[in-house]
């Protein structure tokens, strides 16, 4: 196996005396879809902070191209091409979306027009909407908005929180497309989903986490296959 | 006449220094209360700058400026980012903020002592024409300007410019500017220093106009300006500029009409006053906070 874009190894996180995350290790390969599920407050989005720069992991190390980035800042990690499309969105409410955009490529200067154009192109709702303030979009179109901004900053890791959370069946089937598109252009994709079932169909390879641990991993659709794993740890979602 | 220029310029004064609290109040959500110090410092460095280096005002007046911003850094540095991890760092670096303004004047104290200091006569030309009627001085049209200039410079600044879209981003959502890939303690750094820098050169001009600079002149101000940023509406920069103004005729006013011991008395009553009839401030969109 080739060496991996992106790894953790012994990853520990805490919150004060809470362990959330307890000696996680997982790999991430060039140009594939890795998915973390599991039940809430399993941990999933700990790792994925971490990540990212956001929350300093107590012990262990992250890898991205070879290069130990544990202790980079996030903005940092965003230049370098980890971006994350953060739980809840957090669109900027009171800004317009063609300023959303923009910010997305705040470390992108030169090449941030062409890209705004290009997902303008690609969410043909968001350009309708360029003028109008992000706040005033629909849950689907903020989930949008959302994931066009991080693209914008050119990320060779996206890193996606939760993209379904709150939405309607058919504007979930929407991002999962999204997705999917996203991956065939070659962007690697790291997917938080508590909606386990869809994430491991869509998945290269999925992480099963429990209380801050990994229970199993394996190729997605191998995860699905086994009832077992999908009665004891991802429910019946 | 007289009373409205000699307002509009000691206004413009107060507007300058209630800015540059406004500015770190708006983006960061913080109250600075080591903005009077800074005041303070700006005016005892500058008068050191043009009575023993012997420069001249228009060196003295940027070099107050960087000396002003540095302080800001270290501000932000000692008092507000140790405890920005906090939950309750509004308050923490409030309280933080007065320790390091008392030690900003300690050292003050400890350089230049307790006496009033001014600068000499000769360090600005005094000119005076006739205008509208009024008696002006080339020193007040300089205030005017320096502080206007400032300000639109950083309202252009806020509105348009890359930092100033930064300032905006973390003012609204730090966690989303930090996803995006911002440098939040740089821009957050920034701010201070324009803060400051801000409100050392407040404290220059003030000095200039009444002459007269002792370490309490932080005080006097520190009330005003913050009575300026409530009744323009926190963390509004057009708000802190009109505010300013306000006061500075109100007290002008006060004196002349009703005698020098009513003009705080008048001031603070008139902006009273104002907050109730508009409890929001003048300029006070901001909507209060989601939890």
């Amino acid at each position: 196996m080739s060496e991996p874009i992106l790894s953790a190894e012994g990853l520990h996180i805490s919150y004060g005396h809470v362990d959330a995350v307890r000696g996680v290790s997982l790999e991430v390969q060039t140009g594939s879809l890795v998915t973390l599920v599991g039940a809430n407050g399993a941990g999933k989005t700990s790792i994925l902070n971490a990540i990212s720069g956001l929350v300093r992991p107590r012990a262990g190390v992250i890898r991205f191209k070879g290069e130990d980035i544990t202790k980079w800042p996030s903005h940092r990690m965003v230049k370098a091409g980890l971006v994350q499309v953060p739980e809840g969105r957090e669109i900027l409410a009171a800004l317009t979306v063609a300023e959303n955009l923009s910010l997305g490529g705040w470390h992108r200067g030169k090449t941030l027009r062409r890209n705004v154009d290009r997902m303008y192109e690609r969410f043909p709702v968001l350009k309708e909407r360029q003028k109008l303030q992000a706040g005033a979009l629909s849950g689907g179109e903020q989930q949008m908005l959302a994931i066009a901004r991080a693209l914008i900053a050119e990320p060779e890791v996206l890193l996606l929180d939760e993209p379904s959370m709150g939405l309607a069946p058919k504007i979930v089937d929407e991002v999962f497309a999204v997705i999917d598109q996203i991956r065939q252009t070659g962007t690697t994709v790291v997917l938080v989903e508590q909606n386990a079932r869809r994430a491991l169909a869509a998945a290269d390879y999925g992480y099963v986490m429990e209380t801050g641990e990994i229970s199993h991993s394996g190729p997605g659709r191998e995860l699905l296959a086994d009832e077992k794993i999908i009665e004891a740890y991802l429910g019946l979602s | 006449m007289q009373q409205f220029m000699d307002g509009i310029f000691l206004g413009s004064i107060y507007a300058l220094f209630a800015i540059g609290f406004t500015l770190v109040f708006g983006v960061l959500d913080r109250l600075n209360l080591a903005h009077a110090a800074v005041f303070s410092a700006g005016a005892l460095i500058g008068i050191e700058g043009v009575t023993r280096l012997g420069i001249s005002i228009w060196l003295a007046i940027p070099l107050v400026m960087i000396a002003g911003a540095v302080m800001g850094i270290l501000i932000e540095r000692i008092a507000f980012r140790p405890l920005g991890k906090r939950h309750d760092a509004h308050f923490g670096g409030l309280i933080s903020s007065i320790a390091l303004g008392t030690i900003i004047l300690a050292l003050l104290q400890a350089r230049y002592g307790p006496d009033t200091r001014r600068f000499p006569p000769e360090a600005f030309p005094s000119t005076r024409f006739e205008f509208l009627g009024a008696t002006v001085s080339l020193l007040q049209v300089v205030i005017l300007v320096i502080s206007v200039s400032l300000m639109l410079i950083l309202t252009w600044v806020v509105a348009k410019s890359k930092l100033g879209r930064g300032m905006r981003t973390i003012a609204e959502n730090p966690h989303a500017a930090s996803v995006l890939g911002l440098n939040v303690n740089r821009i957050t750094s920034t701010t201070f220093a324009i803060s400051s820098a801000l409100g050392a050169v407040a404290g220059v001009l003030f000095t200039l106009n009444v002459n007269a600079a002792s370490l309490g002149l932080g005080h006097a101000v520190e009330l005003k300006g913050l009575a300026v940023i409530i009744v323009g509406g926190m963390g509004s920069l057009p708000g802190a500029l009109v505010g300013g103004l306000i006061l500075g005729l109100a007290e002008v006013y006060a004196v002349n009409y009703v005698g020098s011991s009513w003009r705080d008395m008048v001031a603070f009553g008139l902006l009273f006053l104002i907050l109730i009839l508009r409890p929001q401030g003048l300029f006070g969109a901001r909507k209060t906070r989601e939890v």
